[in-house]
């Protein structure tokens, strides 16, 4: 649905891009990781056509973004950094003026704002002035103004920023039953949980290049070494650091905080070993738990060294 | 909706509409407006009818008077209205950061500049609505027809079009709006004042080689000020953006023709330029008085004052929706400045 070939562009002297490539099939969601001034909105607005590349190309659905930019703009809905409202206009106003912007027929418009604020839960709030909502109810606002044409592809910038962890949940929710509904979704974020959870797929870019790319499980593995454990003993917590050192499989084993966090290579068999073993030695095992915080670490390793 | 349709009358206009009309600012704007117009009118028609000489010349007089001062003050007027109406149309977009949403539509950025003009340009049209009440007083003394009202408002609604397309190229060229809104006030002053300046600082120079009368030069009529004038009093310009070159050494009216004796010349009162021989002793026209309001030489000879101002403004006004209409899109076809070259990929 999206290929970006070798995608560059430069502002005087800066590459805010280098050669940049990567795919996303259809239906699936693609997060894209960086720091601040990595080149994440850069790529965005490429995609949206509305800035031109220096140099590579970008497909949305097989159009060309510096050349069908009307074709590419029928089939993407975009989200910016920002909200871009309006004074003296209510949401449903709002909502109608962009569906006439794209030229929906006036008698259609009603039906596809009420569907939409539907989708995004807002419903009552139809006649609120769009000024005066908050946050999170603005950003579901631009949400259902990104799909008041009913685009295959959504291109969402930083939708996650600046919301309360109630409004990011309900964001999630709304985007899972976007993706539902046949949608493929990028979406950029620094809230690296949230697209662990969320995304399909996964691009790390850091000064302007992509340092990683695939499915997110992938990517982590190709990025992290091993795998973590957090362990929680009764009173053996020494004899069980005696017990887990040896042992093959564990690449590195401490105490932190009250609980043991031991690293090792291997899957979910290796993880239940390692669990016997402790057991069999007679160590009190209270809680065994695998952590999933492979992205941030695979974020880490990304984007403070070249990554092959 | 076909295109020609679709861009005329676009979601743009209609939202423009329903937020304009939605601030306090447009009830105010239109009543400080009808105040201070009203306010002026009051106050030249009482120190007109204070002063004996204007009621000895009749009533006619008041009228045209009246006229004058309302359709000057009114130009003014719009003149600090429509900047403000329209330097923000653009910027103003950018800085709420909706200009990128509205690429993102199938609506051209052509369509999108059209959209804000004329919004902002009903607005204007609103405004000279609302002041005919009080125009149609000056019908009250008599002294002007119903056509000089309609150049009068022809020639100041095209001004106030011109100074709002101005704004909107400001707006389009320039990121912030405070910078446009200067910056059109800057042009508005230029356009209004600057070009009389002009003709006081560059003035027409007639010699003794002259054979038509001479008029003002052609860029100061980009200024409204000259033909409301000239439609309000039915009179030709005398007296401005014309130099005479021989001067009389002795003093008194400048010597324009030195062939068949010594003669005097000056522009007269009633127009055309009146000369004098010292040799006959009399007095006599060089060149015929008779032009009325037309522009008796240059670029637009035969032309009456508004006219020439009207098709100077016109093609001003085109200029500056050439050049917003391709300085507004994001990715633009030409450039001003040569493309960076992408580097080459560091292995």
């Amino acid at each position: 649905m999206i290929a970006v070939e070798e995608l560059s562009k430069v502002y005087g002297n800066r590459a805010a891009l280098d050669h940049v490539s990567f795919e996303v099939p259809v239906r699936e969601i693609f997060g894209f990781v960086g720091p601040n001034g990595a080149g994440k909105t850069t790529t965005l607005r490429i995609l949206a056509a509305l800035l031109a590349p220096t140099g590579g190309k970008a497909f949305i659905d097989g159009s060309d973004v510096t050349r069908d930019r009307e074709k590419v703009h029928s089939r993407i809905g975009y989200m910016p950094d920002f909200f871009g409202v309006y004074d003296q206009l209510t949401v449903g106003e709002y909502l109608d003026f962009y569906a006439a912007c794209y030229r929906q027929p006036k008698q259609r418009r009603r039906k596809i704002v009420d569907d939409l604020l539907a989708l995004v839960g807002m419903t009552e709030r139809k006649n609120q002035q769009v000024d005066s909502l908050s946050r999170g109810l603005k950003q579901r606002v631009c949400l259902a103004r990104a799909l008041v044409h009913d685009p295959a592809v959504l291109l969402l910038d930083e939708p996650a920023s600046g919301l309360d962890p109630r409004a990011r949940v309900e964001l999630r929710e709304n985007l899972r039953e976007l993706q539902g509904m046949g949608k493929t979704i990028v979406i950029s974020s620094h809230i690296l949980p949230e697209l662990t959870e969320l995304c399909t797929m996964i691009g790390i870019i850091d000064h302007g290049r992509m340092r990683a790319t695939g499915p997110v499980h992938e990517v982590i593995a190709r990025l992290t070494s091993g795998r973590r454990l957090h362990i929680r003993v009764l009173d053996e917590k020494e004899a069980a650091l005696e017990i887990l050192t040896p042992l093959p499989s564990i690449r590195h084993v401490e105490a932190v905080n009250g609980m043991i966090e031991a690293e090792y290579d291997g899957d979910e068999r290796t993880a239940s070993d390692i669990l016997l073993a402790l057991t069999q030695a007679g160590i009190r095992v209270s809680s065994f738990a695998p952590v999933d915080g492979g992205l941030e670490d695979a974020f880490l390793k990304a984007t403070s060294e070249e990554v092959g | 909706m076909n295109a020609a349709t679709r861009a005329l009358w676009n979601p743009i206009v209609a939202k423009e509409y329903r937020t304009r009309m939605r601030t306090w600012r447009s009830p105010l704007a239109i009543t400080v407006y009808i105040v201070l117009l009203g306010g002026i009118g009051w106050a030249v028609f009482a120190a007109l009818t204070f002063s004996s000489s204007v009621i000895n010349q009749g009533s006619g007089s008041l009228g045209q008077m009246l006229f004058t001062f309302l359709i000057l003050f009114q130009v003014a007027l719009l003149a600090f209205i429509t900047p403000a109406l329209t330097a923000g149309a653009i910027s103003g977009e950018r800085e709420r950061q909706t200009l990128d949403l509205l690429f993102v539509t199938p609506i051209a950025p052509f369509s999108i500049i059209w959209g804000k003009l004329l919004a902002s340009m009903s607005f204007v049209v609103l405004l000279l609505l609302i002041s005919v009440p009080i125009f149609s007083l000056v019908f009250l003394f008599g002294g002007i027809e119903a056509d000089q009202v309609v150049s009068a408002f022809i020639v100041t609604g095209v001004t106030a079009m011109t100074l709002g397309f101005v704004g909107v190229a400001f707006s389009t060229m320039l990121r912030r709006t405070l910078a446009a809104t200067v910056a059109s006030y800057g042009a508005a002053f230029v356009l209004l004042v600057g070009t009389l300046l002009y003709g006081l600082l560059f003035p027409t120079l007639a010699d003794a080689s002259s054979t038509t009368q001479p008029a003002p030069p052609a860029i100061t009529l980009i200024s409204p000020v000259i033909p409301l004038w000239t439609i309000a009093t039915n009179l030709p310009v005398t007296g401005y953006g014309v130099r005479y070159t021989n001067v009389n050494p002795k003093g008194g009216p400048a010597i324009l023709s030195s062939s068949g004796g010594q003669q005097y010349c000056a522009p007269s009162p009633q127009g055309g330029v009146m000369c004098s021989s010292q040799t006959a002793g009399s007095s006599f026209y060089l060149f015929s008085f008779n032009t009325a309001t037309a522009i008796p030489s240059g670029l637009f000879q035969g032309w009456q004052y508004w006219q020439a101002s009207v098709v100077m403004q016109l093609m001003i006004s085109l200029a500056a929706l050439l050049f917003s209409a391709l300085m507004l899109p994001p990715v633009r076809r030409f450039r001003l400045r040569r493309r960076a070259v992408p580097p080459s990929r560091a292995e």
